[in-house]
């Protein structure tokens, strides 16, 4: 199978607005639920040259996919270890994932395109963290990143975003909770609808608690109670975020989130991703339980210690 | 006479009757029985399948935070049909228990232990799929309830495919990897395992489970486990993050932490 046999880039010029949604659960609510994926081939931010405008034209966009898509696992990733990230080899990389395709130009929606200025208050406390870490990156397991831990993937959220490959997700409902399962790391967020208070504030999660309800065919979820540890580009415990999610047509949910942490950004930024239907299954990603790279960097850093002693 | 035989069968029928299928469960939209709801074992399986008294715990440091339940056990008759290699496999994992049960390293419990740790699960039901999120780790399994596909590789959490008789759902597990354990007792199973999984309610807010274990690499034949699952009641009863991982980083990486030199 070759890469363009796989490759199906969904041109989704528009964003059709349908007064009802004919994709309704036997509780009769909007009905999310399957096999989705956010993967896309636009950036969260709005790249430097495309300043000030924030929709590509039809052909600007379809060259923007195909640039992207033509690119190799590792380029995407930035990545100089082509031999680890081949995600080809898996079929897990973005050109062999069904992509939607949209006009803009970052997922940040708005003039600017970009994640708001942090406010002196945020900068000081990142710049703190980081020269804490600095020159300790490979002291003990606290020091390496979240990811490489397997405690939480940057991507999976709340808020999600598109990740570098295998973004894959799927929704289940009843009639009163939605579950949203992230392949990466097999988190299910079970959001109650049902109008039930948030958690009180001494319980504080990694994903934070989420509370839904449906305003007409759109699923609103509300996230606070987070951690500090989460950290979503710099945030605080105290971030709080609104996703929206709307089921647009039998392949497509448009996926919308602001976020807000005056402590943080000066102020709130909404990004808006759509969801494409796939086959699936979702795979189990034991991501502890085949977790080698801790230790392996941790006695690699012993070692070189030991030989430059 | 007549008397005391009535009160012999039916000190002998009164097991099975626990388990009828007299009670009739509400349905949901779709009108099959509604499971839904956030659940947890009363009972001590987890520390060992199999009846037994209370007993220390491995580290004496920690009193009786850290001893042994006692428990009925859940096995019917009790007996684990071992094949001879393999029941001394079981009293080796037992010795062995703190490098090798996974619960120890907050590995995924697998299925059937996933429902009788010490921790809630809850059921999310649609008429697609049927979800199973466990608080113990993060664990999760979704059940196929409308087409019955492969299991397309060996997993710690199994693939789960479903179908409803009468009031019961029915859980066939296939593609379980030989890493997971029965309980800390150190019972376990190869990846032949094969796990048949029966949920039948039994009254508003408990569930009877039964689960049959075919493993015909570590068992002589096939055996069964049955419990009561009980439902959370509290009205704001809700899964809360069991993330583990971060428990055990000092225990798995912490020898390989830099030594600070003085």
């Amino acid at each position: 199978m070759t890469h363009l046999a796989s490759l199906f880039v969904l041109l989704l010029m528009t964003a059709p607005v349908y007064g009802q949604a004919s994709f309704r659960t036997a509780d009769g609510h909007p009905d999310l639920q399957g096999i989705w994926t956010s993967a896309s081939v636009v950036p969260l931010e709005r790249p430097a040259s495309l300043k000030g405008k924030e929709f590509y034209t039809e052909q600007e966009a379809a060259e923007n996919a195909k640039r992207v898509l033509g690119m190799s696992s590792w380029e995407r990733l930035g990545s100089q270890a082509p031999e680890h990230y081949n995600m080809s080899q898996y079929g897990l990389d973005l050109s062999q994932a069904k992509v939607a395709s949209t006009l803009r130009t970052s997922l940040i929606v708005g003039p600017e395109g970009r994640v708001p200025p942090l406010t002196p208050e945020a900068q000081k406390r990142i710049a703190e963290r980081a020269a804490r870490n600095r020159g300790h990156q490979f002291d003990g397991p606290e020091n390496r990143p979240l990811q490489e831990r397997c405690l939480i993937y940057s991507s999976e959220g709340p808020p999600m975003l598109p990740s570098a490959y295998n973004s894959n997700l799927q929704i289940v409902q009843d009639a009163d909770h939605v579950v949203v399962l992230q392949e990466m790391i097999h988190s299910a967020r079970i959001i109650p609808t049902d109008g039930s208070p948030h958690l009180a504030q001494s319980v504080r999660q990694w994903y934070g608690d989420s509370r839904g309800h449906w305003e007409g065919d759109t699923l609103v979820v509300d996230t606070t109670n987070f951690t500090d540890k989460t950290a979503f580009r710099g945030s605080t415990a105290n971030l709080h975020l609104i996703e929206r999610f709307r089921r647009i047509d039998k392949d497509t949910i448009v996926y919308e989130f602001t976020a807000e942490d005056p402590a943080t950004w000066t102020r709130p930024w909404t990004a808006q991703i759509q969801l494409v239907r796939i086959e699936g299954p979702l795979f189990e990603f034991a991501c502890h339980e085949g977790n080698q790279g801790v230790a392996n960097t941790l006695s690699g850093a012993r070692a070189a210690e030991n030989v430059s002693k | 006479m007549h008397v005391k035989t009535l009160v012999l069968a039916a000190a002998i029928l009164l097991p099975c009757a626990a388990q009828s299928t007299a009670y009739r469960a509400p349905r949901t939209a779709d009108g099959k029985p509604n499971l839904g709801g956030i659940w947890q074992a009363l009972n001590t399986a987890n520390w060992d399948i199999q009846g037994h008294a209370a007993a220390a715990g491995p580290f004496p440091q920690l009193g009786a935070i850290g001893a042994v339940p006692p428990g009925l056990g859940v096995v019917e008759g009790n007996d684990l049909p071992y094949l001879p290699e393999a029941a001394a496999k079981k009293r080796e994992n037992f010795a062995n228990r703190l490098t090798l049960d996974p619960e120890v390293k907050c590995y995924l419990p697998g299925v059937p232990r996933a429902t009788y740790m010490p921790y809630p699960f809850q059921i999310v039901q649609s008429d697609k799929t049927i979800l199973f999120s466990y608080q113990y780790a993060g664990a999760v399994r979704t059940v196929n309830m409308q087409k019955a596909p492969e299991a397309p590789i060996d997993s710690w959490m199994g693939w789960s495919n479903g179908h409803w008789e009468g009031e019961t759902l029915v859980i066939d597990v296939t593609g379980l990897n030989d890493k997971t354990w029965f309980d800390r007792a150190g019972n376990f199973h190869s990846d032949a395992l094969h796990v048949i999984e029966r949920y039948t309610p039994r009254s508003p807010d408990t569930l009877f489970y039964e689960a049959r274990i075919e493993d015909p690499k570590v068992f002589s034949r096939p055996w069964k486990m049955s419990m009561i699952l009980y439902r959370h009641e509290e009205p704001n009863a809700q899964l809360l993050e069991f993330k583990c991982v971060e428990f055990v980083e000092e225990l798995m990486y912490g020898p390989l932490r830099k030594k600070v030199s003085k």
